[in-house]
């Protein structure tokens, strides 16, 4: 199997989730990063990065969870998930929902034009990235990351 | 005295016919044992041994020794092998009844393949 052969790319059923979740999860903790720091040192530009950030990440969840479901269902057919598996499932799915909520506060709040955000998005998103985290750590774990080979 | 030759002859040979049969009996055992003895474990991201020979009707039964759950599906468009997700512990038998090679992979760690060889 070549790496930069298109067919294994294209086709290689749950090779995509593997490549395409390292977006959203460095793209929304950079985001909530940016947040934090707009907070601290009182400055738009790092709040607009902040959301940027958070938009594409927001947009990356959706490729992730379809090609994570359908590896579920390529790959194990469907069958009832348990353990570790169902454990990746359904923090994966609360993750892709808290950076769409953590975007929509973001997106809310300047379709208002309000100038401040509202406070309680920081304990929510220092959750989320916990959650994130999480989530990423049992997927590594399941594709044998620290493996041999 | 000849009478007594005789039966001391036939009680020997009756002794030894049936200690052959024994013999002949604790060795078909443990054929049948050895045969159905046949495992593969799964551990550190591999099969062991990845690849094994075994004779036509031998049961193989994979064992997941892993951490980490793992499948054992056969390589061929038919699927002649299947295996449900398997974690730790978990154990999953399959008979081949025909001579052939059957390439297998685990379709969680697609790096993760195994052959079995049946004569």
């Amino acid at each position: 199997m070549h790496p930069f052969d298109i067919k294994t790319v294209v086709l290689a059923k749950h090779a995509q989730h593997v490549v395409l979740i390292h977006f959203p999860i460095a793209l929304f903790i950079i985001g909530v990063l940016f947040d934090f720091l707009a907070q601290w040192k009182k400055q738009r530009l790092l709040a607009a990065a902040a959301y940027y950030n958070l938009l594409v990440a927001a947009i990356a969840t959706i490729p992730v969870v379809v090609t994570g479901i359908l590896a579920w269902q390529w790959e194990l057919e469907g069958q009832k998930l348990k353990g570790i598996l169902l454990m990746h499932l359904v923090m994966g799915c609360l993750s892709s929902v808290l950076i769409c909520v953590v975007w929509l506060i973001h997106m809310r709040t300047r379709s208002k034009q309000a100038e401040f955000l509202p406070g309680y998005r920081l304990p929510i998103e220092a959750v989320a990235v916990v959650i994130v985290a999480l989530t990423g750590h049992l997927g590594g774990f399941l594709s044998g990351v620290n493996g041999p080979g | 005295m000849r009478r007594s030759v005789f039966i001391a002859g036939l009680a020997t040979l009756t002794l030894g016919t049936l200690g052959f049969g024994t013999g002949q009996k604790s060795y078909v055992a443990s054929a049948q044992e050895k045969m159905s003895t046949m495992e593969v474990k799964i551990d550190n991201f591999s099969f062991g041994p990845a690849t094994l020979t075994v004779p036509v009707g031998a049961t193989v039964t994979w064992t997941n020794r892993d951490d980490i759950p793992h499948t054992v599906v056969s390589t061929d468009d038919s699927k002649t092998f299947k295996s449900k997700v398997l974690d730790t512990d978990e154990k999953f038998s399959f008979t081949f009844s025909k001579v052939g090679t059957y390439p297998y992979f685990c379709s969680i760690h697609p790096k993760m393949t195994g052959k079995v060889i049946v004569q």
